[in-house]
């Protein structure tokens, strides 16, 4: 990428940002949120594609980190009183470190296998915090203290967003990030010529947990409840792979582009047609993944509209 | 890239679609927006669909006496799923967006809970029928009141039976949720005080089907009787499994599946002498409060089925919200709540009248299934028959 | 065997010999476990049942190491597969008034249709690709049809009311009759499928292109027609075990989710593509479940983790199973 190209794309993330900070002021309490829950997306979108979209091992199961910090934010909320913000920081930590713990003997499975382990963590998670009660309340679920908090969870989700996709941006154009690419491709190869695979897909890993895990904390807060079949939803991590792939795995672009299509139209959708939406969005997922495995911006690359690189 | 200038425009272009969906509640002919999510599909649906029937009900018979305060009811009911984040989602929606006048409650204690977080957020008075947790009214909240007893109540009678057919081993079971964790509390703390030793405690997933090792267990601590808080789906399957592992108990209480009445069709002789517990039951004869044979006919005649307790309570809930409009003689919520906290009133489905916390005080009864028949054996005044207890064995049935 | 094979293969003995010791350490420790002879019994009763419950998880388990053995397919909507043959056997029960076992006549030739048009729709365009796409595609898949049967049938549970009786093997051991039914059928409907595998033309046709597809066609094999009938087959046993599972437990549009991860720790800890594997992994599992719920304090939510971490594991330690199955 050119330094002109560079500033270009500082200079848009700068306005949106600007418009995104001043928009939650002209819309009613429903639309916040919305706008709210897409970007959240757009930030677990990004975070998925760092490692299975740059480094290739595509994760079944990463709301596990998500739910953590959930978790994380609305245990010490509600049963220790702290303020809302610094459980997120908890939440991140715990997630990265949770991350590495799994990461390292997961991380050592191929393909297809590494996926299911990854589905396999998720559930397990899940159960751990269903079962353990004494620390989750399990199946009671957790109430945080009530709150008028659309604004600052707002502020925080376009906060964590824009962060996001500039440690999206920065892994994917630096050496760490062709690195990863390389051990996506070849990953024997990328041995041979002295990356130290393990180490930098780890890296990846934990990177990619950190922000589901903040993302899972402010959502949480603003949804003031949670319970372990609500937050470790499947959904979300079909969502977050989905909508990664739709735009284009790899890419930085692409999950940003996926993640705002994808759930306006699952929300235009619901909003709808509440019972057949489901099905209509199911079979879509089918369709994508069947007939566009390289995603809307694969697709534009292939059709010449935008200029072939490694990532956008 | 040359990309990203359209892209931005798509990015804006699309947040502001997202307006369009927007509806206002618009209040055509002077009427009034009633509106509410609760579970018409899910595994709360059987439970909450009797809820719905009472609220029909009330609608039509509301409008038939010019409305209220002389508006005539439109009603919104959404489908929660029987999911919580669906719920919290459609209740914002209805406050926020559809501005509704008066809001209907859900099903379940854990629905209603997160509930009562946006309504108290939005200052809403509502009254919930179809919750019986106590934590939910523990918690400082001024905007959610309550009609039904807690559930720390419901297997008062069945202990207390056990008992008195001396039971001095007890085994609580129940599905990992809200209302039947608490139910088990009740249950667990009766059995202390009535001296029974509850000798296994143990929370199953709300999706279990699959009891054998649980069975086994349970037989393996030496309990003789089981206190299952569960609802239809696991007590049948309980039942089942009982009756095909030949394990024989001599007392076995479910909370909310025996209430339903196709409980005892479904399941045939294995649900004999089961016990059940009930908020309320269509006996005039026995209950005897105002207006309830009018109410039960009524019903009767529209649903071909008497009501039972959850269409009972329902139809309390919205007796007690229109006597507070009525004496407050405007939709305001503030006005509104303060009545609701304040003022008693007489329903089909028994007294209204909260405490500080907002919590009712009303007694059910317990029952048992004798020959296909829900029988009230407990408390005594109320009792129809005496309990059919112990349960005779499967091979002798 | 080599060396590292021989290593593996010791490393995961001992790893499940520890796995089954664990539950009764955790009992012990939690007071749940007394070793009087009526204990004993109710420890006797829960095994057996695992192994009558294994017998028709080996036979759906069955289905999934057929498609991955011909195909390197992985089908993430196998337990979708089983539900939906639950509830046709319910809609044949509840409409047609058709007894449950012997609907399976009915059942079973739609499910293999269903499976065969599965394939040639959305899987034969990636049968040479990574193993991704096509669990993507399956999982997708899996999602939708469980939004189909919640639109259909509603979240309700679901039981068809089937042989209540008891049968006593012993004077402390009872089984459900329709467990017993259940396995029985099973037993023969997996033989059946082994059997006609071994010897029947189709059968080595079959096996010989899950060896090699090239050298299979070269001999004349039609390879595209092999794919088809093996997902129709696939379908057939994974309905089958819906069919059985229908007149044990109750079922609702999502209880194939739980299926579909059982069947995947089955077929890993078996061997992939393993016959004889599905079986063993099939009554291993089954029955480390039903002593993980009978001893651990809050053992039934736990079930669930056992079939996780045993699969995890062995991933980790010897992934290609007991038999020892190799990547390629």
């Amino acid at each position: 990428m050119t330094r002109g190209e560079h500033l270009r794309n500082l200079a848009l993330l700068g306005t949106s940002a600007i418009a995104l900070a001043i928009l939650p002021h002209a819309l009613s309490v429903y639309l916040r949120s919305f706008a709210l829950f897409t970007m959240m997306y757009v930030v677990l979108a990004l975070a998925w594609n760092i490692v299975s979209g740059f480094t290739g091992y595509t994760s079944f199961g990463h709301v596990a980190f998500y739910g953590i910090g959930a978790y994380a934010s609305a245990i010490l909320t509600a049963d220790y009183g702290w303020h809302w913000l610094p459980t997120l920081g908890v939440g991140a930590v715990l997630a990265a470190a949770v991350g590495a713990v799994i990461g390292y003997p997961v991380l050592r499975l191929k393909g297809p296998y590494f996926a299911i382990a990854m589905l396999g963590t998720a559930e397990g998670t899940r159960v751990i915090a269903t079962v353990w009660d004494s620390l989750t309340h399990g199946g009671l679920g957790i109430s945080f203290p009530s709150a008028e908090n659309s604004l600052e969870t707002y502020d925080a989700m376009l906060t964590l967003m824009l962060v996001t996709i500039v440690v999206a941006h920065v892994v994917g154009h630096s050496r760490f990030g062709i690195s990863l690419n390389a051990i996506r491709e070849d990953e024997v190869a990328a041995e041979a010529l002295g990356i130290n695979a393990t180490l930098y897909k780890l890296a990846a890993f934990v990177l990619s947990a950190v922000f589901p895990a903040v993302a899972g904390g402010i959502q949480a807060y603003k949804v003031l409840y949670i319970d372990p079949p609500s937050v470790f939803f499947v959904q979300i991590t079909i969502a977050m792979a989905l909508m990664a792939m739709l735009g284009g795995k790899g890419t930085v672009i692409g999950p940003i582009l996926g993640a705002v299509l994808l759930y306006t139209a699952q929300e235009l959708t619901w909003v709808n047609f509440p019972t057949a939406h489901l099905i209509a969005y199911g079979l879509f997922i089918v369709l994508v993944a069947r007939f566009m495995p390289r995603g809307l911006v694969g697709f534009a690359i292939d059709r010449g509209w935008v200029r072939k690189g490694m990532v956008h | 890239m040359r990309s990203t200038p359209t892209l931005a425009g798509a990015l804006v272009a699309l947040l502001a679609l997202g307006v369009v969906p927007a509806r206002a509640g618009h209040r055509p002919n002077n009427e009034v927006l009633v509106g509410g999510a609760i579970s018409l599909t899910g595994q709360y649906a059987e439970p909450a669909g009797r809820q719905v029937n009472s609220i029909r009900l009330w609608v039509d018979d509301v409008n038939a006496r010019g409305g209220l305060l002389g508006h005539r009811i439109a009603l919104r009911l959404l489908d929660d799923k029987s999911d919580i984040q669906t719920s919290i989602k459609l209740y914002e929606k209805l406050i926020t967006e559809d501005k509704v006048d008066v809001l209907l409650a859900p099903y379940s204690s854990g629905i209603t809970e997160a509930v009562a977080n946006v309504t108290e957020r939005y200052k809403m008075p509502i009254v919930a029928y179809g919750a019986s947790a106590s934590p939910i009214w523990e918690k400082g909240r001024r905007y959610i009141f309550n009609i039904v007893a807690v559930a720390e109540t419901f297997q008062k009678g069945a202990v207390h039976l056990a008992r008195q057919i001396g039971v001095t081993k007890l085994a609580v079971i129940g599905q990992d949720s809200l209302f039947p964790r608490q139910a088990g509390k009740g249950a667990k703390d009766w059995a202390q005080r009535l001296g029974i030793d509850v000798v296994l405690e143990e929370n199953y997933p709300t999706k279990q089907t699959d009891f054998t090792a649980l069975l086994q267990k349970i037989q393996a601590s030496g309990a003789e009787a089981v206190i299952s808080n569960s609802y239809f789906a696991d007590a049948a399957a309980q039942l089942r499994q009982m009756r095909e592992l030949g394990l024989n108990f001599k007392l076995y209480s479910s909370t909310v599946g025996p209430a339903l009445p196709n409980f005892a069709e479904q399941l045939g002789a294995t649900a004999e002498y089961v016990l059940g517990f009930s908020l309320w039951e269509p006996l005039p004869g026995v209950l005897g409060y105002p207006g309830m044979k009018e109410y039960i006919e009524r019903y009767e005649k529209r649903y071909g089925e008497k009501p039972n307790y959850h269409a009972g309570g329902a139809y309390g809930a919205l007796q007690v919200t229109e006597a507070a409009l009525k004496h407050v003689g405007s939709f305001d919520s503030e006005k509104l709540r303060d009545a609701l906290a304040t003022i008693e009133v007489q329903t089909v489905f028994g007294r209204y009248k909260v405490d500080a916390k907002g919590m009712n005080s009303h007694e059910g009864l317990t029952f048992q299934i004798l020959r296909g028949q829900r029988r009230v054996v407990w408390p005594e005044k109320w009792a129809e028959t005496k309990a059919e207890l112990p349960i005779p064995e499967w091979s002798r049935r | 065997m080599e060396r590292s094979e021989v290593r593996s293969l010791y490393l995961l003995a001992v790893f499940l010999a520890c796995a089954y010791t664990v539950p009764f350490l955790v009992g012990a420790w939690a007071g749940t476990v007394r070793f009087d002879e009526r204990w004993l019994g109710n420890l006797a009763t829960v095994v057996v049942a695992g192994v009558m419950q294994g017998g028709v998880y080996a036979m759906f388990a069955l289905g999934l190491t057929l498609i991955f053995g011909v195909m390197r397919i992985i089908n993430a909507a196998h337990g979708e597969m089983v539900m939906m043959g639950a509830y046709l056997t319910w809609v044949c029960f509840f409409y047609l008034g058709v007894d449950p076992l012997l609907s399976m006549v009915l059942t079973l030739p739609v499910a293999f249709l269903f499976g065969v048009a599965v394939q040639k729709l959305l899987l034969n365009a990636v049968v040479g690709q990574p193993e991704l796409t096509a669990l993507l595609i399956t999982f997708d898949l899996g999602l939708t049809m469980i939004y189909t049967a919640e639109l259909i049938f509603t979240t309700d549970f679901r039981a068809i009311p089937y042989a209540p009786g008891t049968v006593h093997l012993t004077r402390t051991i009872a089984v459900g009759q329709n467990k017993v039914i259940s396995f029985v059928l099973a037993v023969v409907i997996s033989t059946a499928v082994y059997l006609f595998l071994k010897l029947s033309r189709l059968g080595k046709a079959v096996r010989a292109t899950a060896l090699n597809a090239e050298v299979a066609m070269v001999c004349g094999v039609d390879v595209r027609r092999i794919y088809l009938i093996t997902t129709g087959f696939g379908a057939a046993l994974a309905a089958a075990g819906g069919a059985l599972v229908s007149i044990q437990f109750g079922f609702n549009p999502e209880t194939g989710v739980v299926y579909t991860l059982q069947a995947f720790a089955i077929i890993v800890l078996g061997g992939r593509g393993n016959y004889m594997g599905a079986l063993i992994g099939g009554l291993m599992l089954a029955v480390l479940e039903n002593l993980v719920s009978l001893m651990v304090p809050n053992g039934t939510a736990v079930v669930e983790l056992a079939a996780y971490g045993l699969m995890i594991f062995v991933l980790l330690i010897r992934p290609g199973g007991l038999m020892g199955v190799k990547e390629g």
